[in-house]
């Protein structure tokens, strides 16, 4: 058993992440994609980048300045962690700059947009028109900041694009500063450094005039533009050197919830407190002037390694403004609508069909609007006397949240679960908690110390015959806009065991003890892990006794060593393993004698895979669940998440079928090869198959169907006198 | 359309509400079932009084059940409050805290009452109750104060008592011990077992008795045995198979294992050494945990008021002969509390013109007759005194309170002078309905007595009628009733004063002997 433990059958959780990161810059470089998708995958990578460094570098640092020195489960110490990933994240960085350079941007060029890197190339017209723009729109709202002995160095903000500069006095100026000018006298070399942050509020692209005769559109980035400018800040000096620089700082959140005697007002001020951590990356321009660089590295107290040298513009996540613009719809995907479902349309009784049979969801192929209907109608109906629903990230201006409040306002008993510690988004989240208060909404903002991700809505409605209740379950969050970009899966029901579950999970949730047996629903982190042990032993057990055995399972990340550890125990029982795992995977696949069995393939497409899906064969009566939560010990252990059944037999041939097409994807899916690298699969006289392209076609197609089916439809005219 | 209510419990340690549907058609359906932890009866249990913080939080917990039933849109409630609230010295001001901030009306339960419900929360489980009462089985009902032993035989129940082995009070009168000794579960049985000693040689024949089931009634046991066995049965030996892990293991270990949270894991010991002793004494061979609460109870006893559901097991016969047992236990006169049980029903029947009363009253008339002269057994001098005590500290299964000194009452005043009302409530408390439930049933009770007053009589049958404010009593009896005349017509001065008639006595001689 203890042979299992072995760190070299485990992948490294950042590396792996790293990996997956790459997959998406592999799309970047993907000549079959069109331009601008080209551009946002590129763009993605930035951001992801971003977000990578603020939460798991910085806490990978922490344990380092901890002295923290246990290894992980490849057997990898925080310290040794940190220089694989430095170096791994150096070159993804050379990659992502030499895509831009070598590839995207002359691309973008022979499309007819020019993108001028270096002020100094523009020609005088354009400067004309920059120098304007910079002094009409620019200057009033620049802050330029000098420093020196009266002035410490300020602090620059949190993933915030700056230029800093160095300026040397003109002769018969007064200086800055007194003090300075004093220290001048004594060391003639000396410069001021003064830096000016690129403010946010502006648009980072400008767009130039044509030049005569000239079809291509040239673009400038902001920062180019006061670097030109930046002297028009400093009057009575020179500037000597101008260059752009960017910072990013340990953004780990943590929360001390049993302190914090009001959670909300905890986490506003940790937001406040969170721009100014410890610097952890520092980013400049490859060609930086080495004093400035000197200042800079002592000033941020920052490393060789956690300096990145960078060829371009700083801060890709410009790309995606850039595929904002409008026009160039030829360069982009076409945009996929999310097709309408049968007997679901706002019209419709949704109450009514989901008596008739469970129903389930399939986003963004099929789309969102039954799921605000249900809480829409539910809101309006008279026999509806509560709605309940769990919220963790919601679009602004969401209809979920004007749907509830206006439930609420109709006399409905609303409680809404909202989870403030979705990362990076509370301070939305508290905005829109207060305005649901406002409406009279019961707001409950989960358990303390686990953070409520499973994605659940009751609505409690007395008909003719008794109470009845109507559950949705979705394994994405009620984000109107994300459903249009997360592929994801949701069951409509009305079965009376989820139902009195659903119950159950509420009053869980509003702090009462919970109930005395489950029916259906497995809730996290009480008995969820236990139960995946346990379906995924059973498959073990099956395969040894000769029964049929097989796990299909799609989800986002594997982290957990538990499940991994019951995974190779099953593999090497002899049962079929296929995993479909977008992200993060710490099992390695192929491992003779451990992982033989296990086949692991990634899917990164136009749409971001985010479906949780888990087949077991159970010895020929197929098991199905749906679930909110990865294979990640924080989804298994410090998360509120549910896995639900599937248990109507159409519903279940739907999944089963899902699940096929995405293992037979030979066009956006790519294999775990056995050394941990993942290749594309060898298409060679195979049918192509792409399966988010296969589902919008199968959701167009059946929509279309129907409409035809509905126009055949015979309705004999009628008259008035009739 | 089918009726919600709302059934409220609070408990020693929890406060509970069970959301009911009910319809003719479909019987009880649970909707809801919401338990809030809160451990009054440590308060209670220490010091005789519920804390001021405990008491807020209590408020604050019922103010959110007051929004869930608003919520449901429910259409009656019952709260109740047991043991922690019932021996608490402020009880009247946490109550009118709880109606001044709730606006909820929590009444509370007596001991039997509160057992009572549990045993019909039990029996609304139909199917596996009947088949287990038929034989000889226990029901154990426990609690955060006491635990209550009810034996059954023949699908009745023979008796019930009620011994002061909470599992809140067993867990804090040892809490000195839970942390220093290692043989604590063994200090727990030996506690157990000396209390449950007397239960043992009283009812159980010294252990000669042997017990089939055991039913168990608690929030721990029944909930792990809910949790592995869906059909709520276990075993002997699988159940002491438990007991072993429990006791070896840690706390933390066992509530993981059973999925309960570490706050109970402080009880649930208890409860499996407090089983374990339970069935050593009956050496009982299985186990069955219907996994009912006192909120079922409560909702089952609204759903046969109000005739959602019909009850498949006679409880006024559990009453009936409960108090016979206890008859037998005190030596009383058997035959000649029949004949005045007998003779009363016919009176109580033949005279429902004049006193109005229902089914529950006669149960009170017929269990006063059974226990009429129980105090005989400790003085002859003064037995009406004694009976009353006697009854006073018994349990009788399904009476409220109220009901068992209306009994005791009626078996006292049948010998000694009637007392008016604001005398008797100086000892008693008794409320004015009841007062005059009392008035009118002793009424009956005492011309019942009259008439059997020679213990050699035998009566017949007894017919009444009611012909111009007089009543006459036509007693069909071959012997000399000269006595019972006698004492009749000083026995009849009350039953006059109360009902504003006459009573005349009639022989109806139907086979002269010669």
């Amino acid at each position: 058993m203890d042979k299992l433990n072995n760190p070299e059958y485990y992948y490294n959780r950042e590396l792996s992440w790293l990996l997956f990161n790459e997959r998406i810059l592999g799309e970047a470089r993907d000549r079959t994609n069109p331009l601008f998708e080209r551009l946002k995958f590129l763009s993605i990578t930035a951001s992801n980048l971003d977000e990578f460094f603020m939460i798991r570098v910085a806490s990978i640092r922490d344990m380092v300045n901890a002295g923290y020195s246990r290894p992980d489960i490849a057997g990898l110490t925080p310290v040794k962690q940190l220089q694989e990933l430095t170096s791994a994240i150096h070159k993804q960085v050379e990659l992502q700059y030499s895509t831009l350079n070598k590839v995207l941007l002359p691309r973008l060029s022979e499309a007819g947009i020019r993108l001028i890197l270096q002020h100094e190339d523009l020609t005088d017209k354009q400067k004309k028109y920059v120098d304007d723009y910079f002094m009409s729109e620019v200057y009033p709202v620049l802050t330029p900041m000098a420093v020196d002995s009266s002035r410490p160095f300020p602090l620059i903000r949190n993933k915030a694009l700056n230029i800093g500069a160095l300026l040397s006095k003109k002769s018969g100026a007064r200086g800055l500063v007194q003090t300075a000018e004093k220290r001048k006298k004594t060391n003639k070399d000396s410069y001021e450094f003064v830096t000016v942050q690129v403010p946010g509020g502006l648009p980072r692209i400008i767009m130039l005039p044509y030049e005569k005769d000239e079809e291509t559109q040239s673009i400038i980035l902001l920062e180019e533009i006061i670097e030109r400018n930046i002297g028009k800040l400093f009057l009575n000096y020179n500037i000597v050197c101008a260059y752009p620089f960017r910072v990013m700082r340990n953004a780990d959140l943590s929360i001390d919830e049993d302190e914090a005697a009001d959670l909300l007002k905890e986490i506003e001020k940790q937001l406040k407190q969170r721009q100014w951590g410890d610097v952890i990356r520092l980013e400049v321009a490859d060609d930086i002037d080495e004093k400035m660089l000197k200042l800079l590295k002592e000033e941020f107290d920052c490393s060789e390694e956690e300096l990145y040298r960078i060829q371009g513009p700083l801060d890709l996540t410009f790309l995606m403004k850039l595929y904002g613009l409008p026009g160039h719809e030829d360069l982009k995907c076409a945009p996929f609508i999310p097709q309408i479902v049968e007997n679901l349309t706002p019209e419709r009784d949704i109450f009514a069909e989901i008596r008739k049979e469970d129903i389930l969801l399939h986003h963004p192929y099929q789309t969102f609007q039954p799921v605000v209907d249900f809480i829409r109608q539910a809101a309006s109906d008279p026999g509806v006397l509560a709605i309940k629903q769990t919220l963790y990230r919601v679009s602004g201006n969401s209809p979920i949240i004007q749907a509830l409040a206006r439930a609420a306002e109709n006399g409905k008993q609303v409680t809404v679960l909202v989870e403030l510690k979705a990362r990076f988004d509370e301070e939305n989240n508290i905005v829109w908690a207060k305005m649901l208060e406002k409406a009279g909404c019961h707001v409950i903002y989960g358990i303390v110390g686990l953070k409520t991700h499973c994605k659940i809505t009751l609505v409690v409605r007395r008909e003719e015959e008794g109470i009845r209740r109507y559950v949705h379950l979705g394994t994405g969050n009620y984000n109107d806009q994300t459903a249009k970009l997360y592929t994801d899966l949701g069951l409509l029901t009305c079965a009376d065991t989820i139902g009195e579950d659903a119950t159950a999970v509420f009053n869980m949730l509003s702090g009462y003890s919970e109930p005395l047996s489950w029916h259906r629903l497995v809730m996290a982190p009480l008995w969820l892990k236990d139960r995946f042990l346990f379906l995924i032993n059973r498959e073990r057990d099956n395969a040894l006794q000769g029964r049929k055995a097989k796990i299909t399972a799609k989800f986002n990340s594997l982290v957990d060593q538990d499940i991994i550890r019951a995974l190779y125990e099953a593999s090497q029982a002899g049962v079929s393993i296929d995993l479909i795992v977008r992200g993060i995977c710490c099992l390695r696949a192929g491992i003779p004698g451990v992982s033989e069995t296990i086949t692991v393939r990634s899917i990164v497409g136009m749409f971001l895979e985010h479906s949780r899906i888990y087949y077991f064969e159970n010895a020929g009566s197929p098991e199905i669940y749906l679930s909110s939560a990865d294979w990640m010990p924080r989804n298994l252990e410090r998360r509120v998440e549910l896995l639900f059944p599937i248990d109507s037999v159409p519903l279940q041939k739907r999944i089963i079928h899902i699940l096929d097409v995405m293992l037979r994807d030979n066009v956006k899916a790519q294999v775990m090869q056995s050394d941990g690298t993942y290749k594309r699969p060898d298409k060679r006289g195979k049918e192509a198959v792409g399966c988010q392209q296969c589902f919008c076609e199968e959701s167009v197609s059946t929509s279309k169907r129907r409409k035809v089916e509905a126009m055949r439809l015979f309705i004999p005219e009628m008259h008035e006198d009739e | 359309m089918a009726k919600l209510f709302a059934a409220i419990d609070v408990g020693s340690y929890e406060v509970g509400m069970k959301i009911m549907e009910m319809s003719r058609k479909e019987g009880m359906k649970e909707i809801d079932y919401i338990r809030h932890r809160i451990e009054l009866g440590t308060d209670t249990y220490n010091t005789g009084k519920i804390s001021l913080e405990r008491a807020d939080e209590l408020c604050e917990t019922l103010l959110r059940f007051k929004a869930i039933m608003e919520e449901y849109r429910v259409d009656d409630y019952k709260a109740y409050g047991t043991s922690a609230i019932r021996e608490t010295e402020n009880k009247l001001i946490v109550l009118e805290q709880i109606k001044l901030r709730t606006g909820l009306d929590v009444e509370i339960l007596s001991n039997s009452e509160q057992r009572f419900l549990h045993y019909k929360a039990v029996a609304s489980k139909s199917e596996i109750f009947s088949r287990i009462m038929d034989k000889v089985s226990l029901l154990l009902d426990v609690g955060g104060g006491s635990i209550q032993l009810s034996l059954f035989e023949n699908n009745a129940l023979v008796t019930t008592q009620n011994i002061r082995l909470g599992i809140l009070r067993i867990r804090d009168s040892m809490s000195d011990f839970a942390s220093r000794s290692t043989v604590y579960e063994e200090l727990l049985l030996e506690l157990i077992d000396n209390q449950l000693d007397s239960f043992k040689r009283l009812y159980l024949d010294d252990g000669k008795k042997k017990i089939e089931s055991i039913v168990i009634i608690d929030d721990y046991v029944s909930h792990v045995i809910q949790r592995y066995n869906k059909n709520q049965l276990v075993m002997a030996e699988e159940l002491m198979r438990f007991v072993d892990i429990a006791r070896t293991k840690s706390d933390e270990y066992i509530t993981r294992l059973v999925g309960l949270t570490e706050e109970s894991a402080s009880l649930l010991i208890p409860s499996i050494v407090l089983l374990e002793s339970v069935f050593l004494m009956t050496g009982a061979t299985s186990l069955w945990a219907p996994g009912v609460s006192l909120a079922d109870g409560i909702a089952y006893e609204y759903a046969m008021e109000h005739r959602f559901v019909t009850a498949g097991h006679d409880f006024e016969n559990d009453a009936l002969e409960c108090s016979k047992r206890m008859a037998e236990r005190y030596q009383s006169n058997i035959p000649r509390n029949e004949l005045v049980e007998r003779v009363a029903v016919d009176i109580f029947r033949c005279t429902r013109k004049l006193h109005g009363m229902g089914k529950r009253e006669l149960l009170l008339l017929r269990i006063a007759a059974i226990l009429n002269d129980c105090g005989r057994f400790v003085t002859l001098d003064g037995a009406a005194e004694a009976s009353y005590g006697i009854i006073m500290a018994s349990e009788i299964i399904g009476l409220s309170h109220a009901e068992r000194l209306i009994v005791a009452s009626i078996v006292r005043y049948n010998k000694v002078d009637f007392e008016y009302y604001t005398e008797m409530v100086k000892r008693t408390l008794i409320e004015r309905p009841d007062y005059l439930r009392l008035v009118k049933l002793c009424a009956i009770f005492r011309l019942a007595d009259g008439l059997c007053r020679s213990f050699r009589v035998k009566i017949q049958g007894i017919r009444a009628a009611l012909k111009d404010q007089n009543l006459i009593l036509t007693v069909d009896t071959d012997e000399n009733i000269s006595l019972e005349r006698r004492f009749f017509r000083r026995k009849s001065d009350f039953f006059t004063e109360v009902f504003s008639v006459e009573v005349t006595i009639k022989q109806n001689k139907r086979n002269i002997a010669i």
